[in-house]
């Protein structure tokens, strides 16, 4: 582990925000409806300087309606599932954890279904049915998962990935035998989407769990860095591995959870940027959650944009956009590890 | 100094943290304005409020004078009430008439563009709540303040209503309710031929790997009923997978599908006629397989086309023969002249 000094980090944070900025502008330009660069830096200096009144409506729709929260969202999918993905990764000691490995989508997605079956019309009832079927499902495999009253990797990674077949399972049951129901939308949600805006308040909710998860993550990174060099040393060195696994565990599972109930399951994200940030700048986990946050916010924002524009004026599911570029790029991680 | 370094970090966290709420609040902007259209002069109705068919609460600025669709079936009925000119874009999906392939595209009916839908400022957006397009799509269209009309027809006669409704909604109740009274009588016509005929038992084909049909909930099955046919399959709801051994259990009479380009499936039925399931079935034996106008897919004017070819080819005798015009039956006739009279000259304006 490379000695941290808080300069080196803000550096670090500082060069993947202005890519993150960049990213930025580039998808507030990019769309079905073009809008010239001047006409994006006019409107956004109105904004700034408070003149909101003299946007054209068509501007202040599509921006500031339609991309800005829809970028918004993505940051905050994104930033959620990356540090989700490095907590479950540090929590299982499993390269290949994400933070859909315990089941958490799946259970999302059963919570959707069922929304979508007993509650259509009411529009904030499917986001949190999504997020009660994640947190029940974690609750299940967290009580699975333990052996002798400790969280025991092993048994909470086959706990997981048994809940999670077990509930896909039950998703293409609901699907076939609800056939007549109105259930298109669950594709979109089962494949990961972010085309529908959502009500403005659950904006905040979502800021307040992301800050209030990847706050709690954050706390216990030193004591990470200690537990992956092996849970029996950092027992003698003092750590309380116990509290640790369960913070991890259970903000992990917040972000999840938050970040499945409004866009549905985005793979790779969670999987790949807490490698591409540990080859970038180690492994030191009080870099590499911050790093984290904001590299998957550029990977979904630049996702998102690719979803949005490659086949336009169609949209493509963000999710199919992460796993078509995000397989090829783990296998390319993979084998640059190899001698 | 461990705990000191960590102060250090968090109080840059929270500082992130406080920045990322503000430009939270910047992003979700208080409820604009409802947009402003052009050609502001000439004075404007007051807008019309209803309850469309999915029973949601639309407030209609009126004239409607852009539309944009989003459905096959509501493309199709803002031609057949000869509202074309109105209709600025639709979807990828609307290719009948002809002529709707030629619009500007919005995208898909399930994945509909946002963007584009509200930089063309349309008047009114109609989306088919039960055939083609999300709930999202509307909702989504709701929190933008883009005025959103779901049509929602279950059955043949829904779907007469659904037209002569979206008619109204659209300032063209007279083409509406002339369109809608025409097809009626197209379907009573055909009522009086079947009324002694028994239903022929039939299979409807919606897609035939994995196999599925209707269910008897549906307008399609509807719209069997009304051509003298009647599904084998017993479920109710939607458009089910059905298993070979109950199709095979069940026998048909005739094997039903309903495409745009025939030659399609002919060569289909070429290739799978040998397999097991298809050749356990005597209908495709007697090649017994009846392919009608893919309007039969669609809850809009030409499923009466639809109706009507089925009923030809599954009761041929009520129509070779039609019995002697009784007096008492002769008025519908001269409505029915006088209702298409009426639709030509829709057409023609």
């Amino acid at each position: 582990v490379k000695a941290l000094t808080l300069n080196r980090l803000m550096w670090i944070c500082a060069s993947l925000l202005a890519v993150l900025f960049v990213t930025i502008v580039v998808a507030l330009k990019v769309g079905a409806v073009p809008l010239s660069i001047t006409d994006l830096a006019l409107n956004l200096g109105r904004v700034i300087l408070g003149r909101e009144a003299r946007i054209p409506s068509e501007y202040r729709l599509i921006i500031f309606d339609l991309r800005l929260p829809r970028i918004v969202l993505a940051m905050l999918v994104g930033g959620a599932l990356s540090v989700s993905g490095t907590g479950f990764q540090a929590l299982l000691r499993n390269p290949l954890a994400d933070p859909y490995v315990l089941g958490v989508s799946s259970g999302g997605g059963v919570g959707a279904i069922l929304a979508l079956i007993l509650a259509p019309r009411y529009p904030l009832v499917t986001p949190l049915a999504a997020f009660l079927g994640a947190i029940a499902t974690i609750a299940a495999v967290y009580f699975l998962g333990r052996r002798k009253g400790q969280l025991d990797s092993t048994t909470l990674l086959l706990a997981g990935i048994i809940s999670a077949s077990f509930l896909a399972a039950v998703i293409s049951f609901l699907v076939t035998t609800l056939a007549g129901r109105d259930l298109r939308g669950i594709v979109f949600w089962l494949m990961g989407d972010l085309s529908t805006p959502l009500q403005p308040a659950l904006y905040w909710v979502l800021v307040a769990g992301i800050i209030l998860g990847v706050g709690a993550i954050y706390t216990t990174a030193a004591d990470l860095n200690v537990i992956t060099t092996g849970e029996r040393e950092a027992i003698h060195l003092g750590v309380d591995v116990t509290r640790v696994k369960l913070v991890v565990y259970v903000s992990a599972s917040l972000l999840t959870g938050l970040a499945v109930s409004v866009s549905g399951a985005i793979g790779y994200v969670g999987l790949l940027v807490p490698h591409a940030m540990r080859m970038l700048f180690g492994s030191d986990y009080r870099v590499l959650i911050p790093t984290s946050l904001i590299g998957g916010a550029i990977a979904v924002v630049a996702a998102d944009t690719l979803a949005r524009t490659v086949m336009k004026p169609t949209e493509l599911p963000v999710g199919a956009v992460t796993a078509i570029l995000g397989a090829p790029f783990f296998i390319y991680l993979l084998r640059r590890r190899l001698p | 100094m461990r705990t000191s370094y960590h102060r250090r970090i968090l109080g840059a966290t929270a500082l992130c943290a406080i920045a990322a709420i503000v430009a939270g609040a910047q992003t979700t902007p208080p409820v604009p304005p409802r947009v402003t259209r052009g050609n502001g002069d000439n004075a404007k109705a007051a807008p019309l409020v209803v309850k469309d068919e999915a029973g949601r609460t639309v407030e209609i600025p009126q004239p409607v004078k852009r539309i944009i669709s989003l459905a096959p079936s509501v493309t199709e009925t803002i031609y057949a009430l000869g509202l074309q000119d109105r209709l600025i874009a639709d979807t990828d999906a609307c290719d009948f008439p002809p002529a709707a392939q030629k619009l500007p595209k919005v995208g898909g009916p399930f994945t509909p563009n946002l963007e584009v839908i509200v930089s063309m400022k349309p008047d009114l957006v109609v989306v088919a709540a039960n055939s083609g397009n999300r709930k999202e799509t509307a909702d989504a269209l709701d929190l933008l303040h883009v005025p959103t009309y779901a049509t929602n027809a279950n059955t043949v006669d829904d779907v007469l209503i659904s037209i002569a409704r979206l008619g109204d909604v659209l300032g063209a109740g007279e083409q509406g309710r002339a369109l809608s009274e025409s097809l009626r009588v197209r379907l009573q016509d055909l009522h009086r031929r079947l009324e002694h005929t028994t239903p022929t038992r039939i299979f409807f084909v919606v897609w035939h790997e994995p196999l599925m049909s209707i269910g008897q909930d549906t307008y399609i099955a509807d719209a069997m009923r009304r051509a003298g046919a009647e599904s084998v399959i017993p479920i109710k709801e939607g458009y089910p997978r059905v298993s070979w051994e109950e199709v095979v259990r069940a026998q048909p009479e005739y094997l039903v599908f309903g495409s745009s380009r025939p030659e399609e499936i002919t060569a289909m039925m070429a290739n799978v006629r040998n397999l097991p399931g298809w050749r356990d079935l005597k209908a495709v034996e007697e090649n017994k397989v009846v392919i009608v106008n893919d309007g039969i897919n669609s809850p809009a004017p030409r499923i009466v086309d639809a109706i009507e070819e089925l009923a030809r080819r599954v009761h041929p005798e009520a129509f070779v023969d039609v019995p002697p015009t009784p007096v008492s039956v002769a008025h519908p006739m001269i409505e029915l002249a006088k209702n298409a009279l009426a639709r030509a000259a829709v057409v023609a304006k």
